[in-house]
């Protein structure tokens, strides 16, 4: 081991451990987490009652928010097998933050959906008497399926990193020495352990394809296989995927600024590597905008019936301002601004990437809400309340407490484990 | 675009059609007709069941009398029925517009029977004040309609229901000439009516013409209604089983295997199809998951 790996071990090595800011940091995050989960302990007293869900608009926040969990959740997937399998270089320092997004996302997205349902005591319900033709029961195999294969995807490719920490953090508290020491298993950085883990990560990433279009495209279908207005496509699933891969692109750009800013790694998360996933950004976000002239342009063209009310609202009704300030300020102008190169730099990037979550998020909302508010049947005799929805103060705190569960998952796994993966950086700074 | 603009002419010369037939003149009550007079007394009980059928078959359109909730949309307007220019008809005037029909108004003639009838009658008389009911008509003697006699044959091989009405006339039970006979076959949804409605001949008889490809049952039989009204015996109403359709089987569609049938019954496709891809996929993960056991062993025991 030379001087350089040396240094490298040692700077990947120094954010890990449990310091003031991270307390301080995680101390707010429990905190508001249990403002939410006040908020949610009056949805189970009172029911979904307290939520601005009624008979028409069934699927409010919650739904649009696990859409968005799950999509999230898909950028491991690409970063990690697509340009991994394709032997990308410049792409594999990033794998295990895209790795960790995808597993504090995936594995939250579960508990979304029982954030939506008025009797969560009746969740195992699902796996006594679930129909194998539900597309929902589809969706829980998958989501659970993708969390597996994301921890492993996480964990195997990290043990020569955790036996690193075993060896080198002496001075972190007993229970952590123990944590690194199991889950270390004794690597011995032997070539036959070593020929383990690489056919390991191999068959995960190959697996992992499948499984991530799976999940995503399922969550697609609980729209598509119905007859509505603005879910009835047979595009639904690659429009799904392809704008999974652009909120988690902009997941993972944040992530990366904040790691670089917080833990110092300005040497190992480089500007170039900024510029590099900025144009990476583009390239998903264009694909994502071929899918989404594909889905309202063609509809727009044929104007049928049902379509015409729906369409009229998102483009001139009452959707308007929302829907045109995603579609512009969430995609078109994202894109047009990183084909600059000095928009792609650590700061413009970030504020873009900011943009394109949000953008991301009530696009969800977007795809969810307007097509509850147009049944088939004319809406009659009903309260306002059931005409037009709008997410009750309850229902947004139970919607933010997801996110900051995740936050406080990449937090706890960010400050646990390396976030680059070492022997990757290294291999870079040889080369 | 060309498809839009026909569709509209379309609909627009129907709308005119609708509209000319609202504007057209006043709705003709033949005279006696508008004579007629209700022989039951319009008491509570009979209003109390003329609002229920008014719910059930007027309300829809006409909106309750007096609330104004009438649909203003369809051409010609359905009246609110408790505005003047309905309530100053006279009662038979009402009755044979609920009894016939016209337009998008449809016809009550089969699916109410003539107290019914009345009965609506009775309950939108509850919203005119000065209202007062006319003489009764004489009512049926119950005697008379018991009399009545229904003898229906049926030929199965001509597809023809021959029906005999006899009543006791005078000194002995005759066959009853100038009584109107309607045959409906019963299904889920209101009755279907049969050939057109017959009036009996000198002999008592009329003859309907059956479909020769209505589905009946699993053997053929189906449920038929034969309605019979005379002005002197009254109306009545008897069902009969005859082998007169098509023999029918229909599995329930929750028999098979298919989409829409419970978890159990779930296409085989379907199921083969989700584990093998769900075995698969977890078949290459628990594998994954033992081999780290393997580098734990390994680790142990470098010459492993």
């Amino acid at each position: 081991m030379n001087v350089a790996n040396e240094k490298v071990i040692n700077d990947l090595l120094r954010p890990i451990g449990y310091g003031k800011g991270f307390l301080i940091w995680m101390s707010f995050l429990t905190a508001a987490l249990v403002a939410c989960l006040y908020a949610y302990v009056i949805q189970l007293k009172v029911g979904l009652g307290v939520t601005g869900l009624r008979d028409y608009v069934s699927w409010g926040i919650y739904i649009a928010n696990f859409v968005f969990f799950v999509a999230t959740s898909l950028i491991g997937m690409l970063i990690s097998a697509v340009l991994g399998l394709t032997q990308i270089k410049w792409a594999s320092p990033l794998a295990r933050i895209a790795e960790i997004i995808s597993l504090a996302f995936a594995a939250v997205a579960g508990l979304v959906i029982i954030s939506d349902m008025g009797r969560p005591d009746r969740f195992l319900y699902l796996f006594f008497y679930g129909r194998i033709q539900s597309p929902i029961i589809w969706d829980v195999t998958v989501v659970t399926t993708y969390v597996v294969i994301s921890t492993l995807l996480l964990y195997l490719p990290m043990i020569p990193d955790i036996a690193l920490c075993r060896d080198r953090l002496t001075h972190v508290p007993k229970w952590q020495r123990k944590l690194y020491e199991i889950l270390s298993v004794n690597w011995q950085n032997s070539e036959n352990q070593q020929r383990i883990i690489r056919q390991g990560v191999k068959t995960l990433l190959i697996l992992i394809i499948p499984v991530a279009l799976a999940i995503h495209t399922v969550t697609s279908w609980l729209f598509a296989v119905t007859h509505r207005p603005g879910w009835d496509s047979t595009i639904f699933g690659p429009y799904f995927v392809t704008g999974a891969f652009v909120s988690g692109t902009a997941a993972v750009i944040i992530a990366m600024y904040v790691f670089r800013k917080i833990y110092h790694l300005e040497q190992y998360i480089t500007v170039d590597l900024f510029d590099k996933i900025g144009k990476l950004l583009v390239l998903v976000s264009l694909v994502y905008l071929y899918f989404n002239i594909n889905e309202y342009l063609v509809p727009v063209y044929k104007l049928k019936h049902a379509d015409a009310a729906h369409l009229h609202e998102l483009f001139q009704g009452r959707f308007a301002v929302l829907y045109w300030s995603v579609q512009l300020g969430g995609l078109l102008l994202p894109i047009i601004l990183l084909l600059f190169k000095p928009m792609r730099k650590p700061l413009p990037l970030l504020i873009v990437a900011i943009f394109v979550i949000i953008g991301a998020w009530f696009k969800r909302y977007l795809i969810v809400i307007p097509t509850m508010q147009h049944p088939f049947l004319p809406i009659q005799n009903v309260p306002i309340e059931y005409q037009i929805y709008k997410p009750t103060l309850i229902e947004i705190a139970i919607t933010i407490a997801p996110i900051i569960l995740v936050l406080m998952i990449i937090t706890v796994l960010s400050k646990t484990f390396p976030v680059l993966p070492i022997q990757e950086v290294e291999s870079h700074e040889d080369n | 675009m060309r498809i839009i603009e026909r569709k509209r002419v379309i609909l627009f010369s129907t709308l005119l059609l609708f509209a000319i037939a609202g504007r057209a003149e006043e709705w003709q009550v033949p005279a006696d007709k508008e004579k007629r007079t209700s022989p039951y007394l319009f008491d509570e009980q009979m209003r109390k069941k003329g609002e229920d059928i008014f719910k059930r078959s007027c309300a829809s359109c006409h909106g309750m009398p007096g609330q104004g909730n009438n649909i203003r949309s369809l051409v010609p307007i359905p009246p609110d029925l408790a505005e003047k220019k309905v309530q100053q008809q006279s009662d038979g005037a009402i009755f044979y517009k609920i009894t016939v029909g016209r337009g998008a108004m449809p016809s009550f003639k089969n699916s109410l029977t003539e107290q019914e009838r009345w009965q609506v009658v009775a309950f939108l008389r509850s919203f005119n004040k000065d209202y007062v009911q006319p003489p009764l008509a004489r009512l049926v003697d119950s005697a008379k309609l018991r009399s009545v006699k229904v003898i229906p044959t049926f030929d199965t091989v001509q597809h023809k229901v021959v029906v005999l009405i006899k009543a006791f006339q005078k000194t002995d039970t005759l066959p009853l000439s100038e009584a109107e006979v309607s045959l409906f076959v019963q299904r889920y949804f209101g009755n279907l009516p049969i050939d057109s409605v017959r009036t009996t001949s000198q002999n008592g008889l009329v003859t309907f013409n059956f479909p020769t490809n209505l589905p009946g049952d699993s053997v053929g039989n189906v449920q038929l209604i034969v309605k019979v009204n005379h002005e002197m015996f009254g109306e009545l109403e008897k069902t009969y089983t005859a082998k007169l359709g098509v023999p029918t089987i229909k599995p329930p569609l929750t028999e098979k295997n298919a989409m829409w049938n419970v978890g159990k019954k779930a296409p085989r496709w379907l199921i083969i199809s989700y584990l093998l891809v769900v075995g698969t996929i977890w078949f290459f993960l628990i594998r994954i998951i033992l081999s780290i056991r393997k580098i734990k062993q390994t680790g142990k025991n470098p010459k492993l």
